[in-house]
């Protein structure tokens, strides 16, 4: 593989990794807020969401992998993990790092989910809002590409998605669709006698 | 060979303490290698899940440090079964001898009779048989009525009622045996398995013989004690044989296998052979769907009930399960629509696996089995017109 071509794929598995982050980050905020359609039940906009994650993770390892063996910037694998070790741009791919780690850290706990409880879960969750936000950082900061008209484009486009998702969901006040059923159901099922 | 519905004719109600034991002889105190003979003898539950009994009074026993709760399980939820209700209705000691033999077992403090809300008679009977018990064995016992609900039978919506008063399941792991009321181990069994303990006690292996509920299209719908090679073919003879032509059964309850008719009658209900296709015996309803019936119709009255038999906990479930309802329901009123017939296979897939407790993976494992076995019946399904008086 030429030095070229992994320098490309680096570059371009990084933006295809903005575009699905954000639209991970989107789902997410979305499926609080509820959002449903009557050809689209909500519960696929929690399972897209979890997909489109994996799928980011992919993209992710490639956008790493390739920039690690990529000769030229002579990285070395400790910068794929310990945050500012790298002589080449030490803040901005530390940065990298750093939403890279929280980033697994969000997709691991998801994944054993029945075993630390919803609980903890939701606190590791609740990183994403630091994620996102350093990995966007990072592209703006590395970016070899950051002032070409169509990365601005997407990252604006991205930093747009987000912050009107925040915006919705800050404004309106979901309501628990789920609450007056289960209200309803552990009505039926509750025997207070027999404690 | 003693089997379950041994001694007194069933219509004659409940057997007493004194002829339980004039038949079989007083409960034997089980030895400290009673689990052992347990796990040799392969018994598996016969709530529906089949999991092997002997692994999970080890599992519990090993926990217990003297805390331990034994739970009676004969909440029986399922729709069609009545098997539970008529082994408490009629062979109540068999049951208790199975759950002081556990309680003895996993060193128990206490021992919860989980019976079904609306089984008036099997409460009363099983009430009964505990008043001719020693007072050291009604010490141990508390009764608690399981509301009539599908999900109550689950054994986390058990331990949850014990302690907290409401039959909605919680998540598992850890499951029952694991951590169950006041954290401590639960062993949670089906009022069959109990009774077979209780054989087990006495000659050392079990009786090799199953109850079934052969329900629908039959002359005399009941429950059947059978042996393993038994057929279906045998079971529905037994039933008075088919009451109209049948074209499907489903095997094992709501949670159970479709299976065309002219497979059927040849199956054995034996626990491996059935496994061995893919199929189980789950609590032992056997549904002959009678000829006159659609199948897609009843699948989506089946599906309707299992959406509202959701407990409201988990999403996927709750809106899943209903929008699978809903779409089996648009096929069976209106004709088929293909966009359904897809979302029916893509939704499933979303449902599946995303509940706390297995109630969803149930319904779309029915579902699957309905959609893999009439795939011509779901492909061409035409709006029935009222069929006229």
């Amino acid at each position: 593989m030429s030095d070229t071509l992994l320098w490309y794929t680096t570059r371009g598995a990084g933006a295809v990794s903005l575009v699905l982050l954000t639209a991970v980050v989107v789902l997410g905020i979305l499926s609080a807020l509820r959002v449903q359609a009557a050809g689209w039940p909500r519960f696929l906009t929690t399972g897209l969401h979890r997909n489109l994650a994996l799928m980011t993770l992919v993209f992710l390892a490639l956008h790493i992998i390739t920039a690690v063996v990529d000769p030229f910037t002579h990285l070395g694998w400790l910068t794929a993990v310990v945050p500012f070790s790298s002589s080449y741009r030490t803040l901005w791919l530390g940065l990298g790092t750093i939403a890279f780690e929280l980033l697994l850290a969000i997709v691991v706990t998801s994944l054993a989910r029945g075993l630390i409880g919803h609980a903890a879960w939701r606190m590791v969750h609740w990183l994403t809002y630091a994620s996102w936000p350093v990995a966007v950082i990072h592209g703006i900061g590395t970016g070899t590409d950051t002032l070409s008209a169509w990365l601005l484009v997407i990252t604006v486009a991205c930093v747009v998605a987000v912050i009107a998702a925040i915006g919705l969901r800050l404004t309106a006040r979901p309501r628990d669709p789920l609450k007056e059923p289960r209200t309803t159901f552990q009505a039926a099922v509750q025997r207070p006698e027999t404690r | 060979m003693t089997q379950l519905l041994a001694g007194r004719n069933l219509a004659l109600g409940a057997e007493g303490l004194a002829e339980h034991v004039r038949r079989l002889g007083p409960l034997p105190v089980p030895g400290p290698s009673f689990i052992e003979v347990l796990e040799r003898s392969g018994l598996k539950g016969r709530g529906g899940a089949a999991y092997q009994a002997g692994m999970k009074w080890r599992s519990v026993e090993a926990q217990s440090n003297g805390a331990a709760v034994v739970i009676v399980n004969g909440a029986e939820g399922e729709p069609r079964s009545l098997k539970d209700r008529l082994l408490m209705t009629t062979r109540p000691h068999l049951i208790l001898d199975g759950a002081f033999l556990a309680a003895k077992a996993v060193r128990a403090k206490q021992v919860v009779l989980y019976i079904g809300e609306d089984h008036r008679a099997a409460h009363d009977s099983m009430a009964r048989a505990l008043a001719e018990r020693t007072n050291e064995e009604r010490r141990l016992v508390r009764t608690v009525a399981a509301p009539a609900r599908y999900v109550a039978g689950a054994s986390s919506a058990a331990v949850h009622l014990v302690d907290a008063g409401i039959a909605t399941p919680t998540t598992t792991p850890p499951s029952a045996h694991q951590r169950g009321v006041d954290g401590a181990p639960t062993l949670v069994q089906n009022v069959e398995t109990l009774a077979q303990v209780a054989l087990i006690a006495r000659t050392g292996s079990p009786t090799g013989t199953h109850l079934v509920t052969v329900a629908g299209g039959v002359s005399r719908p009941g429950v059947l004690e059978i042996q393993s090679q038994t057929t279906i073919a045998d079971a529905v003879e037994l039933a008075g044989g088919p009451s109209e032509p049948s074209e499907a059964v489903l095997l094992g309850g709501y949670f159970g296998t479709w299976i065309r008719a002219a497979s059927a009658w040849g199956l054995a209900l034996d626990h491996d052979a059935l496994r061995a296709r893919g199929l189980s015996l789950g609590c032992g309803v056997i549904g002959v769907l009678p000829g006159s019936r659609c199948v897609v119709c009843e699948v989506a009255g089946i599906m309707r009930y299992l959406a509202s038999e959701s407990s409201a906990q988990c999403g996927p479930c709750f809106f899943g399960l209903r929008a699978l309802a809903d779409a089996c329901t648009r096929i069976a009123e209106g004709g088929t629509d293909h966009l359904d017939l897809q979302r029916l296979q893509r939704w499933s897939a979303e449902v599946s696996g995303r509940g706390a407790c297995h109630h969803p993976d149930g319904a779309v494992m029915f579902l699957q089995s309905a959609l893999n076995t009439f795939p011509e019946e779901f492909a061409g399904h035409r709006a029935h017109l009222r069929r006229s008086a």
